[in-house]
């Protein structure tokens, strides 16, 4: 177990310049996590983070002292994941009451120490009165999971509030919520477009082809950003005849922007694709290249 | 023809100056003449002596419609007989007047036959507005406005002027009655006037608004407001005790009219007035005498209303397809025309259709005249009057609210329990209109029956997944459960209390029931909205539920919640109103703590030091929640 200590009393400019490399490595991590939908899928090579002694930190949230509590939290954002040890004690901190700001910045540090011990509180405050407290929680449980990330996640697809409901859309398909697939069907009929990527990511075969029959009903990128997922997953998880059906309806529709789709999947599918779908892309391409504008 | 016309109408008005001039009787009064001294009603009794035994006009049981482009005449008997369609110009309401029915337009009055709408005569009028008629089945007099004074002619039935007498004086409309005219007139007034000599053969003097004169199942009445019976009592009438009858008051929808001041120029189409109307018909020779049927009616665009004649309470509400835009009270029922075109008659007791009738095109007024007609019995029973006042107030159109808000108040004095559940759908639906969600509220919070219907209703949430867009009454729903100290409420209000999608008014309310009927069982949620929102309020409504929330806390698990809600109050990052509210309560509170109260008695320490002894907690509309609020800083 690699153990290193964090001074936590680090001047304002280094912490600051932690924050950048941890701000870096979450906007890293997330175009790794967007593009992955885009790609085909790679094997996680992610590094564990160096656990950190959060102990300091710990006292100072049970101080009950504001300014303590701030800086607590402060330094373990900085710290990220390898500070997950110390989530417990912001779930108490939490559990207890703080004012807005701190209840905030606590829940973007659940999210920063991505432990699952946070989700049961998070869900908590995934239906706070305040929204972005809210949104805050709701995307913090994309990143915690945990047991009650995923239902907390399905239960704010009905929030009243348009961000929250396609952050938890969002949501559910970063966190492979395979059994919120009919919630994120009846959340796409409802305009809440991210649920068609997260189903692109999630669908089983028949999954997959309903969302396909969506096509000339909901805008085209709306239901594209689920199929474009589709036909990257691997064969093991979407069989070839899946794909093919699915372009097959992109063939059917034979507007110019499903030609403009089609030949970009044609650009960006991977050598190993097999050769029926590099064939059936190849060949909707051209069915589609006289298509409307 | 016009200069033999004028020249009739000057030697008619000679006739008339003469007639009046030489009147022998110094005793009656000279026509409209103001310097008369009430004669106690001798004159008005000579002429009610002298008419003794005569009764108006023919009976007309009749329907009369505008269509077309405002040329067309429509007759449909009420009783037995075929529906007649007559053209002419108009520029007023066509007026049914015994056997004929009047109509102007086109510079000229004429008369049609009621009965088949045969056209009898026509006068040139230069335009002068038409604005009351009266007939006795030999005669024909109308009343015209010319400037700030008045004509009246008198027509045979060849459309002969018999008389034509102007003067300054503003008439209403007249009735006839064996050849003498009675004219209102100044709004106090009514002269008798004798059709062959022109005199005023008599006078009396009314204590109410007078300005209509009418014949009315073969009695005379004088009015506007009220109906003063001619009988032998009319020599009474100056000292205000003639047969009289009005009115109840009590609140009606919109500002509606018995009837219309007989000096006001009714237009041919129908205009918001005649959409918002009374009626009632006076019983008739009965004495006392009464409202018909018990029943005066009101409309309000496509509602009707029957009210009790005594006391005004209300005796049933109909929902009608289309606006309703004239009609008339009949013998047992009213008679109503809609604008589709179609002749309604309800039951007076019920409300319900009697029967009806269709003129067979749309149409833009119309005009109702029955002596004789008898509304039949209906064949349909009646709902209750709650699910009447439901179908009413459930309909959406913002034309309604004033009717609508009215209605809800009837419907909250109602016991019966749907009477709840109308009020929580009122409340429920996005769709009421703003002012009568209001008044769903505030009827639903004194509601003390129909708990299942509210605990039903607290079961829902918002979902917008599901196409719930609305949260259910909390608030109000909370305050009469509490109030009837349900205990499968408490649940189900905790459940709402950590429910974003209320409002924060019901979040407050929610938790000052909570104080009151919540249980250990609901102490999770308690606690977690404690925790949540002691710091975080983001309202002070919302503070204030979670001193309530504490109150809750304290009083069912004292030890147990006494450290939480005592380091809150120390903890710099509790909401002030937060803190000024639980202080309260940590000093009224013992602090060795008391076994927990029953659900539904009052909190041991519901006393903020200082303060006013807080209120009862089942009472719906006084929050428990009234320690010290101080204002965030």
């Amino acid at each position: 177990m690699i153990s290193r200590k964090v001074d936590m009393r680090a001047t304002t400019s280094s912490r600051i310049q932690a924050c950048r490399h941890v701000a870096l490595a979450v906007v890293v991590s997330l175009a790794g996590a967007t593009s992955a939908a885009a790609q085909p899928a790679k094997p996680a090579a992610a590094k564990p983070a160096a656990k950190v002694d959060v102990g300091p930190a710990v006292q100072k949230l049970k101080s009950g002292d504001e300014g303590q509590i701030r800086a607590a939290l402060d330094d373990l954002r900085i710290a990220g994941t390898g500070a997950s040890a110390a989530a417990p004690a912001v779930v108490d901190a939490l559990s207890r009451g703080l004012n807005e700001a701190l209840a905030q910045q606590a829940i973007d540090t659940l999210a920063d120490l991505e432990s699952a011990d946070g989700s049961a509180i998070l869900a908590q405050y995934s239906r706070h009165r305040t929204v972005a407290m809210r949104r805050a929680a709701v995307k913090a449980l994309t990143r915690t999971k945990g047991a009650a990330a995923a239902p907390a996640l399905r239960k704010a697809l009905g929030d009243s509030d348009a961000q929250v409901r396609g952050n938890a859309a969002a949501g559910l398909g970063m966190m492979k919520a395979k059994d919120a697939v009919p919630d994120l069907f009846v959340a796409l009929d409802h305009k809440v477009h991210e649920a068609a990527s997260s189903i692109g990511q999630l669908c089983n075969a028949e999954q997959c082809d309903q969302l396909a029959t969506k096509l000339g009903k909901l805008p085209f990128e709306v239901v594209t950003s689920g199929l474009d997922p589709i036909l990257f997953r691997p064969t093991a998880e979407v069989s070839d005849d899946t794909k093919i059906k699915v372009l097959g309806r992109l063939r059917e529709l034979g507007t110019g922007e499903a030609n403009r789709f089609l030949k970009d999947v044609e650009t960006r599918l991977p050598k190993e694709a097999s050769a029926r779908i590099k064939q059936a892309v190849e060949q909707a391409v051209k069915a589609t290249s006289g298509g409307s504008q | 023809m016009k200069t033999v016309s004028r020249a009739f109408g000057a030697a008619a008005i000679l006739a008339s100056v003469l007639a009046q001039g030489c009147a022998g009787d110094p005793g009656r009064p000279k026509t409209f003449s103001t310097n008369w001294v009430d004669d106690q009603g001798r004159s008005i009794s000579d002429v009610q002596m002298r008419l003794r035994g005569a009764r108006p006009g023919a009976s007309t049981d009749l329907v009369v419609s505008v269509g077309g482009n405002d040329d067309k005449i429509i007759g449909t008997p009420l009783g037995g007989g075929s529906q007649w369609t007559a053209t002419h110009a108009l520029d007023a309401r066509p007026i049914i007047a015994g056997g004929v029915v009047v109509v102007s337009g086109g510079k000229e009055v004429a008369a049609f036959e009621a009965a088949s709408g045969k056209k009898l005569w026509a006068r040139p009028t230069g335009g002068l507005p038409l604005l009351g008629a009266g007939d006795d089945g030999n005669i024909t007099a109308v009343s015209l406005a010319r400037g700030d004074g008045s004509t009246l002619l008198i027509v045979g039935r060849d459309g002969s002027v018999k008389r034509q007498i102007e003067t300054d004086k503003a008439i209403g409309d007249p009735a006839v009655v064996a050849g003498v005219v009675f004219v209102p007139w100044s709004n106090q007034y009514v002269s008798a006037i004798d059709a062959s000599s022109g005199d005023e053969i008599g006078r009396v003097v009314v204590r109410d608004k007078v300005s209509r004169a009418l014949t009315i199942g073969g009695t005379l009445y004088f009015g506007e407001m009220a109906f003063v019976r001619f009988d032998d009592q009319i020599s009474q009438a100056s000292r205000g005790k003639a047969n009289r009858v009005g009115l109840p008051s009590r609140e009606l929808p919109g500002t509606p009219r018995l009837l219309v001041p007989g000096t006001e120029k009714v237009p041919p189409a129908a205009n918001a007035r005649d959409r918002d109307r009374l009626f009632g018909r006076p019983s008739g020779d009965s004495t006392p005498l009464g409202i018909d049927s018990g029943r005066f009616y009101a409309n309000y665009y496509r509602l009707v209303f029957g009210f009790e004649s005594q006391g005004g309470n209300l005796a049933w509400v109909r929902t009608h397809a289309h606006e309703l835009i004239g009609g008339e009270a009949v013998q047992g029922g009213i008679v109503l025309c809609d604008e589709e075109g179609r002749i309604l008659v309800l039951d007076a007791q019920t409300g319900q259709l009697a029967a009806e009738k269709a003129i067979g095109e749309p149409i833009k007024s119309c005009v109702v005249h029955a002596d004789t007609y008898q509304a039949p019995k209906p064949s349909t029973s009646a709902p209750s009057l709650g699910q009447q006042i439901t179908d009413a107030v459930t309909v959406r159109e913002a034309t309604l609210a004033t009717a609508q808000r009215l209605l809800l108040r009837e419907l909250a004095t109602l016991e019966d329990e749907s009477a709840t559940k109308t009020l929580i759908d009122i409340a429920s639906d996005p769709r009421s209109v703003p002012v009568l969600v209001a008044d769903a509220r505030a009827a639903l919070a004194t509601r003390r029956n129909g708990s299942s219907h509210m605990l039903a209703a607290l079961g829902r949430h918002y979902d917008y997944l599901h196409d719930v867009l609305s949260s259910p009454p909390v608030g109000p729903i909370a305050d009469a459960l509490a109030a009837m100290k349900d205990p499968k409420a408490a649940p189900l209000l905790a459940a709402h209390l950590l429910d974003p999608h209320i409002t924060d008014d019901d979040v407050k309310r929610a938790a000052g029931a909570l104080a009151a009927i919540g249980t250990d069982k609901e102490m999770p949620q308690l606690k977690q909205f404690f925790a949540m929102y002691r710091g975080t309020a983001p309202t002070d409504e919302v503070a204030v539920a979670v001193g309530s929330v504490a109150e809750a806390m304290l009083r069912i698990d004292p030890k147990g919640a006494r450290p939480i809600v005592e380091a809150a109050s120390k903890d710099s990052m509790t909401h002030p109103v937060v803190r000024a509210r639980i202080e309260a309560l940590l000093t009224a509170v013992p602090s060795k703590g008391e076994a927990a109260k029953p659900a539904g008695d009052k909190p041991a320490g519901d006393k903020p030091a200082g303060d006013k002894p807080a209120p009862d907690k089942g009472a719906p509309d006084k929050p428990a929640d009234k320690a010290a609020t101080p204002k965030r800083n």
